[in-house]
């Protein structure tokens, strides 16, 4: 009896003008910004493979152990074609330094591969926002008169004459209805991997497409959260126009206006500026007692012939004040080579310590400034399922500001490896630490860097299924609400 | 007639529900515009003064000698915000804050009869000056809750809503036949429900306008003056215009389609394609297809390559250097003809490189002039003195400057009598300092026909909009059988 009333809903439903339309629709829109994002991320690629063969080169061509200092690029992701969330904006690269820990927050030079910065004038629109604006409003467009409009041809009466249950006809329109929503959805996201394959730059593997596979579950069950609430207001109100009115202001508040109001509120009365400022004080003092105050009195060398032409200048790092690179020792100066070393030895260490501290007040004001607002905006937008759809969807494509953190971690890990590697060589206290008169260093047995973004799995589990799970419970919540709003009813 | 019918129409556009639901959400809309956007400006004045005084404070610093100034220029050009960044935020964000009259950034140094001859490029006008994106900044992306937002996606969508089931209702209920049946011109009819509906709906905009001023105002935030609440006025114009023609869109679908609801249902499709997507896709389409031609900016010693300077060494440059002497060389000639024709040059590239870039977005704005809500945000951002039309005239504003500020260079020179006068080579200028009050100060201003001109297409195009919308509605109307 079910399969016959979905099969009737989904003919009705099938031959309808609005599923025509929605088929066009969701097509072309699909279509266009397929095109536009591709092409954005071709450029982007591009940009970081030009910026990975340029660092690639120079991470490993000092001599000096001094002189390592190798600059880490993150690569675009392809999946922010469907939900780009920071992807474009966050930094995306990081330089390992022995005196600096590497962090995401900073200012961000506008290089994604376009020649004009006037571009970000424009607006991109990725293909979860199209989904989140365009089924949203279909599902609704598709419930409002569900009920109400059987009611008003007399059609509900006469379904109900046979044996079947009130719940069983509520059940049958909305599977009806999804199975309708989903054809055109699945349409789309074909055609959009269709169009993204297509280009050379984007290579996805399975990982990828399980990514891809769950921003589409995840937008059937928002598409199914939209077309219930519909059904609900079709069973309240009688009238299918005002029923439709209702929706779309119900659609217009928690689309549009929600997700923007909450962010732009948030935004504008989190203050992050001033705890940031304190921070950057503390550092500050931190720096100018270590760098100022404690090593410079206690430089060893006054005026040692070892420094004969070697102060500071070009390629000394800035604050210390011998020079790094040396190609050359004069024989008489040999005799100061164990002081420097002991002088570097004392130094470096000095300043990995004071990185360390200067990365724990870092560490907190982050997490108590920018996160911290971050985290409110997420939970802000937890209360519309627009919002849930847009969290839900950016952990599965990985674009994230989590995601982004991930690789600024890995860049620290690194670091802490790189940190290690020296100190089983010795290298802080070794005469290559500054000079490479005696030979270069061989880079053969450094550690590499290479960052693996977390799997799919663990993404899922981590961040996407939490908010997919809350997305999901609307469902069945409402579908009880409208099933007994419905079964009171007189018809 | 048309009176009665006004006035009925209104009666009952204020009882509904539609109308209550349309008066909180757009006041809603503004109070939270205002509540975002206290103070803000008093905050943008005090950097903005802040960065001015540094100006002048390097002004005045370089006035102890002249050449000082043609090398270094005026420094950084600010751009003044816009008191009215609440009604239209024009992604100042995005845009440059300011533009630079820098030093060339090239030196040369030839050795002249055994001795080196150093000698670097003049000012000139440079266009960079992006802001980077900030710390604060890398936060989820949303749409800024300006009057742009609220006139263009909630106004256009109330305007439907109000207009979907105009005819077509009155076709399902009969009334409409009821009406005809007195001697009332179809016209007339038509006339009488789109003034209702545009005045139902003004006053509901009317109404948020005021609660969003007036908080702004207690909160004092808002001090304008009367250019400025003349522009506001202008922006409620054309927010009023803007809204006339969805209302013209609503009566047309609702003559056309008989039944009310799939009325409502085809102009939300429509207008989720026509305001929120085509706006923001549809230039970044062509705009990417349109790549700028010229791919970076000019480096400063372009003209090493460019064979300027192998053309002046050829004609004797380095064979003798300037001197102070008067009647001048040919020498100091010379080389003040090389410096000044650079420093044309290097101009010209800084400012070809910027039409490129300002090219593509010109095209993209173009095509984004298909939907209204590009149209209505382009005119309200001219006429708040925010966004991309300001900045092009913001940049004409300092390339004015720039011309005055050489001009000045010039008669400096002249009024000393010691120098032999050849601009702009420093042997052939004055080395007095000279008196900081008489160096032209940069001022940028809005003048009030610039923002309204910028407007003024766009106006057009809204009035063409409406204009075509409306004969077709009228025009189906007419020939609708009921």
């Amino acid at each position: 009896m079910l399969w016959t009333l979905i099969r009737h809903e989904l003919l009705m439903n099938l031959m309808t003008f609005r599923f025509l339309v929605t088929v066009i629709a969701s097509m072309s829109l699909v279509l266009a910004g397929s095109l536009v994002l591709t092409d954005n991320y071709e450029r982007r690629l591009a940009s970081y493979n030009e910026d990975f063969q340029k660092h690639q080169e120079r991470n490993f061509s000092g001599k000096t152990y001094s002189s390592f200092m190798p600059s880490l690029n993150r690569a675009p992701n392809p999946l922010s074609v469907f939900n780009q969330g920071l992807d474009k904006r966050a930094k995306n690269s990081l330089q390992i330094k022995i005196g600096e820990v590497p962090f995401l927050w900073g200012d961000v030079n506008l290089n994604t591969g376009f020649s004009n910065p006037f571009r970000y004038l424009l607006a991109d629109i990725d293909l979860v926002s199209i989904f989140q604006i365009l089924f949203s409003l279909l599902a609704l467009v598709f419930a409002y008169d569900a009920i109400a409009s059987d009611r008003e041809n007399g059609t509900l009466r006469l379904i109900l004459v046979n044996p079947v249950g009130r719940g069983l006809i509520v059940m049958s329109k909305y599977l009806g209805a999804m199975l309708c929503l989903t054809l055109p959805l699945l349409m789309s996201f074909l055609l959009a991997l269709l169009l993204q394959l297509q280009s050379n730059a984007i290579h996805y593997g399975a990982d990828d497409f399980l990514r891809i596979g769950g921003i589409f579950l995840t937008t059937v069950v928002y598409t199914s959260t939209f077309y219930l609430i519909g059904l609900f207001i079709s069973s309240v109100i009688y009238r299918p126009a005002t029923s439709l009115i209702v929706s779309m202001f119900i659609w217009v508040a928690l689309t549009l206006l929600y997700p923007n109001v909450s962010l732009f509120l948030v935004n504008r009365f989190i203050d992050t500026e001033e705890r940031v400022r304190q921070a950057d004080q503390a550092i500050d003092q931190i720096l100018e007692q270590f760098y100022w105050a404690e090593e410079v009195p206690g430089d060893p060398f006054e005026n040692p012939p070892l420094l004969k032409g070697s102060k500071a200048g070009a390629g000394s790092s800035s604050y210390t004040h011998l020079k790094k690179n040396i190609t050359f020792i004069p024989d008489e100066s040999e005799i100061h080579v164990p002081t420097v070393k002991s002088y570097f030895q004392e130094l470096t260490s000095g300043r990995i310590r004071t990185a360390n501290k200067v990365w724990q007040i870092r560490e907190k004001a982050f997490s108590e400034t920018y996160i911290h607002k971050s985290n409110i905006a997420r939970n802000a937008l937890r209360f519309s399922p627009a919002g849930l759809y847009h969290l839900s969807t950016e952990a599965w494509a990985g674009t994230g500001l989590a995601s982004v953190e991930d690789f600024f971690r890995a860049g620290r890990q690194y670091r802490g490896t790189v940190l290690d590697y020296f100190y089983d060589k010795k290298a802080f206290g070794s005469r290559q630490w500054f000079a490479s008169d005696k030979g270069a260093v061989q880079w053969d047995d450094t550690p590499r860097f290479s960052y693996q973004p977390p799997s799919v799995f663990e993404d899922a589990s981590n961040r996407a299924l939490g908010d997919l799970l809350l997305l999901f419970l609307l469902s069945p919540m409402l579908l009880m609400i409208t099933f007994a709003v419905f079964s009171r009813q007189e018809v | 007639m048309l009176w009665h019918i006004v006035k009925r129409e209104l009666f009952e556009q204020v009882n509904s529900l539609r109308f209550a639901l349309a008066m909180l959400l757009t006041v809603f809309l503004m109070l939270v515009n205002a509540v975002g956007h206290i103070d803000e400006y008093k905050t943008q004045q005090s950097e903005y003064g802040q960065q001015v005084s540094a100006y002048l404070a390097r002004l005045e610093q370089n006035s102890n000698h002249l050449y000082k100034l043609v090398l270094d220029g005026p420094g950084e050009l600010h751009k003044k915000p816009s008191p009215l960044s609440f009604c239209a935020h024009g992604s100042e964000n995005n845009l440059p804050k300011f533009a630079s009259g820098k030093p060339a950034g090239w030196g040369m140094h030839p050795v002249i009869d055994g001795k080196p001859y150093n000698v670097s490029g003049i000012w000139r006008l440079k266009y960079s000056g992006f802001p980077p994106i900030k710390a604060k900044d890398m936060f989820p992306v949303f749409l800024k809750i300006d009057w742009i937002l609220i006139i263009s996606n909630v106004l256009s969508f109330l305007a439907l809503v109000f207009t979907f089931d105009a005819i077509s209702g009155e076709v399902e209920h009969g009334t409409l036949r009821l009406t005809l049946s007195n001697a009332v011109a179809r016209r007339t009819v038509l006339t009488g429900k789109f003034l209702s509906c545009l005045m139902s709906l003004g006053a509901v905009f009317m109404s948020g306008v005021l609660v969003n001023l007036l908080l702004l105002y207690l909160s004092g935030t808002l001090q304008l003056n009367v250019q400025e609440w003349s522009r506001i006025g202008g922006i409620f114009v054309v927010g009023l215009l803007y809204i006339a023609v969805f209302i013209a869109l609503g009566f047309l679908i609702s003559v056309l389609v008989n039944n009310a609801s799939t009325s409502l249902v085809i102009l939300l499709l429509i207008w989720v394609i026509w305001v929120i997507l085509v706006p923001s896709m549809l230039g970044t389409i062509m705009s990417g297809l349109n790549q700028p031609s010229i791919r970076r900016g000019p480096s400063p010693v372009y003209f090493r390559r460019s064979g300027l300077q192998e053309r002046y060494i050829a004609s004797g440059l380095e064979d003798e250097a300037p001197t102070r002497e008067r009647p001048p060389t040919p020498a100091t000639r010379l080389w003040a003809e090389f410096l000044n024709e650079e420093a044309r040059e290097g101009a010209r590239l800084h400012r070809a490189y910027l039409n490129a870039q300002i090219n593509q977005i010109q095209i993209a704005r173009e095509f984004n002039r298909v939907s209204p809500t590009a149209i209505v945000q382009y005119a309200i951002e001219s006429l708040a003195g925010t966004g991309f039309q300001r900045h092009l005239n913001f940049l004409k504003n300092a390339e004015r400057y720039a011309d005055a500020f050489n001009d000045f260079l010039i008669s400096a020179d002249r009024a000393d009598p010691d120098s032999p006068h050849v601009p702009f080579v420093r042997e052939g200028m004055s080395d007095k300092p000279v008196s900081f009050e008489s160096i032209p100060k940069f001022q940028d201003q809005v003048r009030l026909e610039e923002a309204f001109k910028g407007a003024i297409l766009d106006v057009m195009l809204l009035l063409l909009f409406f204009t075509a919308l409306f004969a077709a509605a009228h025009v189906s109307f007419q020939r609708k059988e009921i």
